[in-house]
């Protein structure tokens, strides 16, 4: 067992090694300018010098994401079951639905702005709508996925169209509904970062814009690492709650891009 | 079998057909069947022959095109929440432990929480299941799946029982476990029971009548009732009067 994990491990941990050195001998032996490409060295310095801004500007934007996914959640969530429940209305609003997720976040953050002013409100706004249709569309195909002869035998002992939802979809909605979820996490960072660049005054996306016109190309690596960073443990996360609350499904998961039933 | 006892579950000329592609596939051709109260009742019939169909009915899944569907002697075509069921598949609900199987379907029956605690907890330790109770269906062998889904079957407080070849899929050494386990268990406690199996001797073994169906589209071809007296031994497949039933049958099953 613990064997498997060091085999998992080493190589990509090796590879990573041997692509910083690399990074690092390129930087010296063609004499980069630190403005152009900064080295893992230098890179790693700056941002051990501005960790305390790093950390205050990460912490907005954290906050903003989250508050993005759970009120994406509440909306998906909510939204997934009444479109369940209701085929006209899901065929009603639909193409709105997929038409909304078409429209550039570069378009939308600016006439948010316009409409609601510089505050919070357009930033959520923006996030929400970012949020909630991964979580609403993969949840929607989970409720309807439900086993056939799970509901069949259901419908045999005389259960509502309420129990049927509570006691088989919702349930068995879940697996889905987490693979939406691991998408969203990822998505309201670099959503929230989005928002920040077009107007705030704190957030990482803030300071990335800071940055970029102060050419200081060292903290925007930096920014970029904690960037990454964030989404992977946010991801981590997402995975650690799909398998305290999907318990009951050992290795397989809903299915992937590609696979067969 | 006494014949005075108050019929639980009466079908009357129950006819239905299918549309697909246009074409008419007639599936059950004017069947009528009756269970008495504590009686054990089989359908026996070529694969094919309707008797899923003929469960949906009961249920109220579907409806019928002629003929009407009686339980406790009120016609109740078309309606749902009357019977209890066990599929050929055990469908327990893989996010739930075996206990909470049973309680959840209790309370789909609309018995109270409590109560459906209760009666699952005591029933499971009776019948000497009380370990399986915490385990997760995908642990379970097929027929301890089965088990369950027998004792879920059992405990709905519904007048009729619907046993869909639930030994069907498992392999023949636990299906006559199975098959001694459910019989012990119902002459303890007389339910009425429909049954639909293919195997002959599985109906001889268990039942009180049986009748053969024909294929579709399904007609009575005869009803036998089985002479051998309760509790029945679990080696009644000894006695000459069985093998001549089971020859019977067969003829029947060949011919029709």
């Amino acid at each position: 067992m613990g064997n498997k994990v060091w085999w998992r491990v080493w190589p990509p941990a090796v590879s990573f090694a041997v692509f910083l050195a690399l990074w690092q001998a390129s930087c010296a032996v063609f004499a980069i300018d630190p403005w152009t490409l900064p080295s893992p060295v230098r890179i790693a310095m700056r941002m051990k010098e501005e960790s305390g801004l790093l950390m205050k500007h990460l912490a907005a934007t954290l906050q903003l994401a989250a508050s993005g996914v759970g009120i994406g959640l509440a909306a998906g969530v909510a939204l997934a079951i009444m479109l369940h429940l209701l085929p006209v209305v899901r065929s009603a609003i639909s193409p709105f639905v997929i038409a909304s997720q078409n429209v550039p976040l570069i378009a939308l953050g600016p006439l948010l702005m316009i409409w609601f002013g510089f505050g919070l409100e357009p930033k959520l706004i923006l996030l929400t709508l970012v949020c909630f249709f991964p979580i609403a569309w993969s949840m929607l195909a989970g409720l309807g996925r439900a086993e056939p002869y799970l509901r069949e035998y259901l419908a045999m002992i005389g259960a509502s169209k309420w129990q049927i939802l509570r006691r088989l979809e919702i349930p068995a909605s879940l697996p889905f509904l987490f693979s939406g979820l691991k998408i969203t996490v990822t998505y309201s960072v670099t959503s929230a970062i989005v928002a920040e660049w077009l107007g705030a005054s704190k957030g990482i996306g803030y300071y990335l814009v800071l940055k970029f016109k102060g050419y200081d190309t060292s903290a925007v690596f930096a920014a970029v690492i904690c960037i990454v960073t964030m989404c992977l443990v946010l991801y981590g996360i997402a995975v650690l709650l799909e398998k305290w609350v999907v318990y009951w499904r050992p290795q397989s998961q809903p299915l992937r891009p590609g696979e067969k039933r | 079998m006494n014949l005075d006892s108050k019929v639980q579950l009466e079908l009357r000329g129950i006819s239905k057909s299918y549309v697909r592609d246009r074409k008419t596939f007639p599936v059950l051709d004017g069947v009528s069947i009756r269970v008495h109260e504590g009686e054990f009742v089989t359908l026996i019939g070529p694969s094919g022959s309707g008797k899923s169909t003929l469960f949906r009915l009961i249920g109220g899944v579907e409806v019928p095109d002629e003929g009407q569907v009686s339980i406790g002697g009120r016609v109740v075509t078309g309606m749902r929440g009357l019977i209890s069921y066990m599929p050929q598949q055990a469908s327990l609900f893989p996010w739930m432990n075996a206990r909470d199987n049973i309680v959840s379907a209790l309370e789909i029956a609309g018995v109270s929480r409590q109560e459906a605690r209760t009666t699952t907890q005591e029933w499971l330790r009776r019948i000497g299941l009380d370990s399986v109770g915490n385990e997760y269906p995908r642990v379970l062998s097929g027929g301890m799946q089965q088990r369950v889904s027998f004792l879920r079957a059992l405990l709905m407080p519904r007048d009729v029982m619907c046993l869909d070849e639930p030994f069907a899929a498992l392999d023949a050494l636990t299906r006559t476990d199975m098959q001694k386990w459910l019989l012990q268990l119902w002459e303890t406690q007389r339910r009425s029971v429909l049954f639909v199996t293919h195997s002959i001797e599985e109906a001889l073994t268990l039942s009180d009548r049986i009748y053969v169906l024909s294929p579709a589209p399904a007609q009575v071809m005869r009803e036998i009732t089985v002479p051998f007296e309760r509790p029945r031994r679990a080696d009644v497949w000894t006695e000459p009067a069985f093998t001549a039933l089971k020859q019977e049958i067969m003829a029947l099953l060949e011919q029709g």
